[in-house]
């Protein structure tokens, strides 16, 4: 009895719906993004990088408990293995004083490949578990390591709309 | 932009070093190598290049520097949020400062540098005889540099003496003048490079920056930060070098977020209590709703009113369900349309969520507008879609009830003084084109230009909806809203600036105007202490009364400038730049401003010139 259209395809035919896929730059943007959560920084132990695994409640719709804090947990864990300083910071130092930091210019330091993982890791993430719910990671790099800054998308779905209007969305390298 | 005179400093040091050095190699170091050993000049070449090396790394290298946050960062903290929040570091409480450059609260430790305009993590001092901040990245390169120097100067003072004293009548040759030369130029700088070095040490045994030392912040508290003296130095000379936040990304690679998303399981339990709700309860939601925000139409977007249409439209079903049993044939729908309207409910409370205000909205105003106008009226007045809704049923033009008192009745009606306007553009909807335009072709009713003007008719009337409410519920709006209202007002306060308070005054903040002018014409001898509120939101320009009531759970009261969006901030730094930058600035001078009060009581002159300089540097620019 509805005389608005339901479908996608029906959509397609209104007067408006070709302007926005014209643009898909704008769609990607504007039209999808509805709010960002900010997950903070936890300094309870100093000034070492580690997030906040408290759930906030913007994301109670969107996804599970578990999986938010695993996923916070396990960047935890990388940074924390980024930071440590043990035996291989204490090489690296030493041969970057006896090279007169030129050992810089070649070889990658543990930090940078951390950072790589965790980079991989979110992008995982977010393929597996956050972009199915709408969600999305940015790396906390990104942002000076302040925040995790989730993405979260308007949700059409309910509206049993079959494809929708897509979204792409950049993640963080 | 630095000016080219902050180059002096590090050009001199850099200089003085370099010609230092190369003099003693060439003119002493060979008579040394012959009649002493050749170990002695080549330890000092070795420590020469450490230092070369160290002075490189701390002039260049990024000292953590913070790039500025988004602007989505801050708006769940625009209006509301205080000067300071508070945080725990292992049992000690610590002020984190909202940093109104950088628009984020300042990590601890951090803090932003007014010479180089940007916060750095672990910040030490702004060095300019190496025209670079110390921070978290570069401090051990500045430490080392520091000792080797002083190593250095050690070695080149004593291997001139050596020769010095072995050539006692020959004190006017060539040889001998340029090693005396040399010698005078370390002995001259070695005590207070001595004396910095000797500061350093402590410092890095005690765990705490230039910074911290100097404002005395933990004088008589515990020092969160220290791990003890052994971890201190381990983790100032072998801890990872953590990543420049600066440095552009590389490729993104594209990641495809399409609907319909997975949710939780527990989500389904709300729609089994909306179908029993809905009847009964609509009344006793309102009053939570009358408090709620008016919403404001975001500019229109044809891609969001075709999401909008399909969930409002079965929510609407309901709603209109339970208000108008004897209206329309719509019982079949009404559980088909609970999951929709139950999903829209759960993310009312979000604020940049554009579907979900409008269904509290739609109940919110039925009740109240049931009585005094006919059922089509009263629908059609609470959404877009409810009037697309009821035109596509009816198909009548009453239906076209204008979109621009969309919002507005809802708040007015609650508020009583601005309610005759939307009751005016009830009763003459004609020529004001709802801003959602349907979907349906069939109904289509003007060009999409047309749409655009009900938002704009339509933010006056909130406007002065808002000025009795507390402001709150502005602040609640969706980013998009605020920002549009804030351009429109834009061009009109640059005009006048300080007078215009616009709506966001209330009367008790008249006297900021003044203050703001005050400031803009003065400028000098006393202005407003840094941080106090009275400066804050005149250097707003948008007086929001309700800030300092609504300051949280920090322990201090004051709150910071509102942000809402990049054109109003823009605007308030442009309004007087050097205003907002000095007084900006002079919160930075205490840290980088007093000299460093070393242990030794000989600390020279041009280290504290050097520290003041580097502080008050923007002073001239003023």
């Amino acid at each position: 009895m509805s005389s608005a259209p339901r479908t996608a395809t029906e959509r397609t035919k209104l007067p408006y719906c070709h302007e926005s896929f014209h643009n898909l730059q704008e769609l990607r943007h504007s039209a999808s993004l509805a709010n960002k959560v900010f997950i903070q920084r936890d300094y309870t132990d100093g000034t070492v990088c580690k997030f906040q695994t408290k759930f906030p409640s913007e994301l109670d719709s969107r996804i599970e408990r578990t999986l938010f804090e695993d996923t916070v947990k396990m960047l935890n864990n990388y940074y924390a293995e980024a930071e440590k300083i043990g035996g291989q910071s204490y090489i690296e130092g030493c041969l970057a004083c006896l090279t007169v930091y030129l050992v810089f210019l070649c070889i990658e330091t543990r930090y940078d490949k951390v950072l790589k993982k965790i980079s991989r890791y979110i992008q995982e993430q977010n393929e597996k578990v956050y972009a199915p719910r709408g969600l999305l990671i940015t790396d906390p790099i990104e942002r000076g390591m302040r925040v995790i800054e989730i993405s979260v998308y308007e949700d059409r779905g309910s509206s049993g709309s079959s494809s929708g209007s897509s979204t792409t969305s950049s993640s963080g390298r | 932009m630095r000016r080219s005179s902050a180059y002096i400093p590090v050009s001199t040091a850099a200089a003085l070093l370099v010609t230092s050095s190369t003099l003693f190699f060439v003119f002493t170091c060979p008579w040394l190598v012959v009649n002493v050993s050749a170990v002695f000049p080549s330890c000092v070449g070795i420590v020469f290049l450490f230092v070369m090396a160290n002075f490189i790394m701390a002039t260049f290298m990024d000292a953590g520097v913070f790039p500025r946050a988004n602007e989505d960062e801050d708006k769940d903290e625009d209006f509301r949020a205080p000067l300071y929040r508070n945080v725990e570091v292992r049992g000690v409480q610590v002020r984190m400062k909202w940093c109104a450059s950088c628009h984020f609260y300042r990590p601890p430790r951090c803090s932003h540098c007014s010479v180089c305009d940007h916060c750095v993590e672990d910040f030490d001092h702004h060095c300019p005889w190496v025209n670079n901040c110390i921070g978290r990245r570069n401090y051990r390169f500045f430490f080392l540099f520091l000792l080797s120097l002083t190593l250095h100067m050690g070695g080149v003072f004593s291997g001139g003496l050596l020769y010095v004293l072995d050539h006692p009548e020959n004190l006017w040759e060539l040889h001998a003048a340029v090693t005396l030369t040399v010698m005078s130029v370390s002995a001259l700088f070695f005590i207070p490079v001595l004396g910095l070095s000797c500061f350093h040490l402590v410092l890095v045994a005690r765990g705490r920056t230039t910074n911290e030392q100097v404002t005395g912040k933990f004088q008589g508290g515990v020092n969160p930060f220290t791990r003890g003296c052994r971890q201190n130095v381990q983790f100032v000379l072998f801890s990872p070098i953590t990543p420049r936040y600066t440095e552009k990304l590389g490729d993104r690679l594209p990641l495809c977020i399409q609907p319909p998303f997975h949710h939780p399981e527990s989500h389904k339990l709300s729609p089994q209590i909306l179908p029993d709700k809905s009847l009964e309860e609509v009344d006793a939601p309102d009053s939570k709703r009358l408090t709620c925000p008016p919403p404001l139409p975001p500019k229109p977007d044809p891609v969001l009113l075709k999401n909008h249409l399909a969930a409002l439209e079965e929510s609407l079903l309901q709603s209109r369900l339970a208000l108008m049993p004897s209206g329309h044939n719509m019982n079949p729908l009404q559980t088909s349309e609970s999951p929709g309207k139950a999903l829209y409910q759960v993310p009312r409370d979000q604020m940049g969520s554009r579907i979900s205000p409008l269904v509290p909205q739609e109940h919110a105003s039925e009740p109240s507008l049931l009585q005094p106008e006919t059922h089509a009226n009263a629908l059609t007045l609470n959404s877009r879609s409810l009037s697309l809704k009821h035109s596509s049923r009816r198909g009548s033009q009453r239906a076209e009830i204008p979109h621009a008192s969309q919002s507005g009745p809802t708040g007015s009606l609650q508020s009583g003084p601005t309610g005759s306007l939307s009751y005016d553009s009830l009763l003459h909807p004609a020529g004001v084109q709802p801003a959602f335009l349907p979907m349906d072709p069939g109904l289509s009713r003007g060009s999409v230009d047309m749409q655009r003007l009900p938002a704009r008719n339509c933010s006056p009337v909130f406007m002065h909806i808002n000025r009795e409410p507390s402001p709150v519920r502005y602040d609640s709006l969706p980013k998009p809203l605020m920002s549009s209202i804030q351009e429109r007002r834009e061009p009109d306060d640059k005009d006048k600036p300080v007078q215009d308070g616009g709506i966001y005054d209330t009367p008790s903040r008249h006297s900021l105007p003044q203050d703001f002018r005050g400031l803009s014409s003065s400028r000098g001898p006393t202005p407003p202490a840094y941080g106090s509120r009275e400066f804050l939101l005149s250097s707003a320009a948008y007086g929001y009364g309700s800030r300092s009531h609504l300051a949280s759970s920090s322990s201090s009261s004051l709150t910071r400038a509102p942000r809402t969006a990049s054109s109003p901030l823009h605007f308030n730094r442009s309004l007087s730049p050097s205003i907002y930058q000095s007084l900006d600035r002079q919160s930075q001078l205490p840290p980088s401003t007093l000299p460093a009060p070393l242990p030794t009581s000989s600390y020279g002159p041009q280290k504290a010139l050097a520290y003041i300089r580097g502080g008050e540097k923007p002073e001239p620019e003023l």
